[in-house]
């Protein structure tokens, strides 16, 4: 079954040309009913809500909960059983260039490939998004995450801070409007998320918005304007993260898992 | 919908089978023995239409593969999946007579005669297209892999048929006897025919069979999910 | 233009990623010069010429040392989920496929002109009649081999079974293929007229033909979730 999305609904969304820069970054995501099974299992659940354009939310749950899913229905690369998902007034429709153009992800996995150097890296996606001044953004990326010195070197030849580092140099190289966050912190050294860290709080210029999907209640919460819990497919809490304490947090977190498990 | 598939289903099942039974009556009692081959031309009167159901079949399954691709509808995988099944089953018996009857008409179990061969081959296509299906851990993968096999091999086929017909007119084989003599008598005719006839109806109606089956299978997988 | 600078990034990176590793070259081409040994003692050449079966070994050499090389090719790219980052910019899915065909023709290629030489020095074969339409029907066989392979690689490397899944998956549909090559190169080494083998080529061409049609539509089916 594919999308039951009314295609037809949206007819400007498909000449999509990319808009003035102003009225793309104010374009809020919203996703209304998401629905996405494997097989007989639901891995999202009717999945509503909005985020406002240059908010970072951070979403939390336990394993299973589907959170992984959610971001993948973001990033375009699965396909929705049920329900719909719009940038502003753009419709997500799998695979289509102009949604790939405005969405970045950043898993745990780098996606990168070790034989290559880190310059070569970029190139290749580069490339493959048909980017103008590449060699300038690739100049600017490295900068960016202050690898310059090391940007013709193998990527196996890195530590896992670096290769971090270079797979969100990768993730910003065509400028998305969303960035989707995946256990970005796994496995990084106090030092390499320190300045992942950094980077991200870089990207809360308030023209991105930014999906973050983290098991740390800690890390999770301090970079968020917004924190949402997903328990088996759904979004059990909602809330912005300014009233937020950070001590009692843990606790809001595990009734609410407790209360929808 | 599904109790009224599966009444019809039912009803052209059972009278595939009471085709087939005729047609074993006629095979054993009715029909003339063939003078050249004797007794054991008897058999083509099950291989051939053995043999043309399990192409049939294969026709299907790439047909409800590319409507599934496309339409990305769960109906024409079940449909392609209770074709295969079926299909499966003809292949095997086309490829279980077909050295009985080689063995007494030419001598040997195996030739490499271009329908034998091509048979053999679908098998084989067979079984990559239920191979997929059950080595993948994401059901919706392996239907769209099953589909692609589906597909691909029914693109490959009539390549294959035109590469062994050719092969096989380099290397001529020592047959004594032609399968088919020049005219059919009409009783052999009408043997042959009613066994296309049966061993079609019997096809279709496993297939709605096993199409009701699979449909059943899925909604109670989803509903212990869900409920 | 977006579509062959996408396409020749992905060729470009797959042949420097090899340049860098030599894996597959370094795998595919020891086992074809191995077979080659293996085949001078498995044969009795008092009552069988190696020349006269040279043509078949050449054919299923590449088959079977292009299953191997070209099986890895996915296995490769799920290297710390670079495929995923793939499948997420806006690279058309054929343009995917037809990169990824390009490098590894250009792989298997270079192993058929390995075999070509060290056959030839092994079993003293004869190229010296047409060894422009020799290359030439390799190359064509190759191409189809490749674009079967490359479609059938991305289906086994989904599954639970892996690479193992692939000489399953292709051999059957490789027929067309090793009779034309086969009989078309025995019929080179023999010394026969071009127009013989001309045919042979023809079908060649056509079977690679609907190989990479195929390949092409039905590739996005195979990478997308």
């Amino acid at each position: 079954m594919r999308s039951a999305a009314p295609d037809s609904s949206v007819g400007a969304a498909s000449a999509n040309p990319p808009p003035d820069p102003d009225a793309a970054s104010a374009a809020p995501l919203r996703a209304v009913g998401l629905v996405r099974t494997f097989g007989a299992q639901r891995a999202v659940d009717g999945v509503s809500f909005t985020l406002e354009s240059g908010r970072f939310l951070s979403l939390f749950g336990p394993n299973g909960a589907g959170k992984s899913t959610l971001l993948r229905l973001l990033s375009g690369a699965l396909r929705p059983t049920a329900g719909e998902l719009r940038l502003g007034p753009e419709l997500l429709r799998t695979r289509e260039p102009g949604w790939q153009h405005r969405i970045g992800v950043l898993s745990h996995q780098t996606f990168l490939y070790g034989h290559l150097t880190a310059r070569e890296n970029l190139r290749f996606f580069g490339d493959l998004y048909d980017l103008d001044d590449l060699e300038e953004r690739i100049d600017a990326g490295l900068a960016a995450v202050d690898l310059v010195a090391r940007g013709d070197d193998q990527v196996r030849t890195y530590s896992r801070g670096m290769r971090q580092r270079l797979a969100l140099a990768r993730t910003l190289l065509h400028d998305p409007d969303v960035v989707l966050l995946d256990e970005p912190f796994t496995g990084l050294d106090a030092h390499a998320s320190a300045v992942l860290k950094g980077v991200l709080e870089a990207l809360r210029d308030g023209r991105r918005t930014v999906v973050m999907v983290t098991h740390n209640l800690t890390e999770g919460l301090e970079m968020a304007d917004i924190a949402a819990i997903q328990v088996r497919g759904r979004l059990a809490y909602w809330e912005s993260a300014e009233g937020l304490e950070a001590a009692g947090f843990p606790g809001l977190y595990r009734e609410t898992v407790e209360a929808s498990a | 919908m599904y109790k009224r598939t599966g009444w019809i289903g039912t009803a052209t099942a059972l009278l595939g089978v009471a085709l087939s039974v005729l047609v074993l009556w006629m095979v054993f009692f009715w029909v003339p023995t063939e003078a050249n081959q004797g007794v054991i031309q008897r058999i083509f009167y099950m291989h051939v239409p053995a043999a043309w159901v399990a192409f049939m079949a294969f026709g299907i399954v790439a047909f409800a593969s590319a409507v599934y691709l496309w339409l990305g509808d769960e109906r024409a995988d079940m449909a392609a999946v209770a074709a295969a099944e079926g299909g499966i089953i003809f292949t095997g018996i086309v490829l279980l007579t077909g050295p009985l009857w080689g063995k007494i008409a030419w001598g040997t179990y195996w030739t490499w005669e271009p329908r034998l061969t091509l048979t053999l081959l679908l098998f084989f296509i067979y079984v990559g297209y239920f191979m997929v299906r059950a080595a993948t851990e994401n059901p919706e993968k392996g239907k769209r892999f099953a589909a692609v096999v589906g597909i691909v091999g029914a693109l490959d086929i009539p390549l294959i048929h035109v590469s062994v017909l050719w092969f096989r007119s380099l290397h001529p084989e020592p047959v004594v006897l032609k399968a088919e003599g020049p005219t059919l008598d009409p009783d052999m005719l009408t043997t042959l025919l009613t066994g296309f006839l049966a061993f079609t109806v019997l096809f279709v109606g496993v297939l709605m069979l096993r199409y009701g089956l699979e449909r059943a299978e899925r909604e109670l997988n989803l509903r212990q999910v869900t409920g | 233009m977006t579509y062959l600078r996408q396409l020749r990034a992905v060729i470009r990176k797959d042949l420097l990623q090899e340049l860098r590793t030599k894996q597959r070259l370094a795998t595919m081409g020891g086992f074809a010069v191995l077979v080659g040994v293996l085949f001078n003692y498995s044969i009795d050449q008092a009552i069988v010429a190696a020349q006269d079966i040279a043509s078949g070994l050449i054919w299923m050499t590449l088959v079977f040392a292009g299953v191997m090389g070209v099986g890895r090719t996915f296995e490769l790219e799920a290297e710390d989920g670079a495929f995923q980052g793939v499948l997420l910019s806006p690279i058309p899915r054929d343009a995917l496929y037809l990169g990824k065909v390009v490098s590894n023709f250009v792989l298997v290629y270079l192993v058929v002109l390995l075999v070509l030489a060290v056959f030839g020095v092994f079993f003293q074969l004869d190229y010296g009649n047409h060894p422009f339409m020799l290359l030439a029907v390799l190359a064509v066989g190759a191409l189809g081999f490749v674009a079967l392979a490359t479609l059938f690689g991305a289906v086994s490397s989904g599954t639970a079974l892996g690479e193992t899944l692939l000489p399953i998956l292709v051999f059957p549909l490789l027929v067309p293929m090793v009779v034309y090559g086969a009989s078309g190169t025995s019929r080179l080494l023999a010394g026969r007229p071009i127009a013989e083998v001309e045919g042979n080529l023809r079908m060649l061409a056509a079977f690679a033909l609907v190989a990479l049609f195929a390949g092409a539509g039905l590739f996005r089916f195979v990478v997308e979730d």
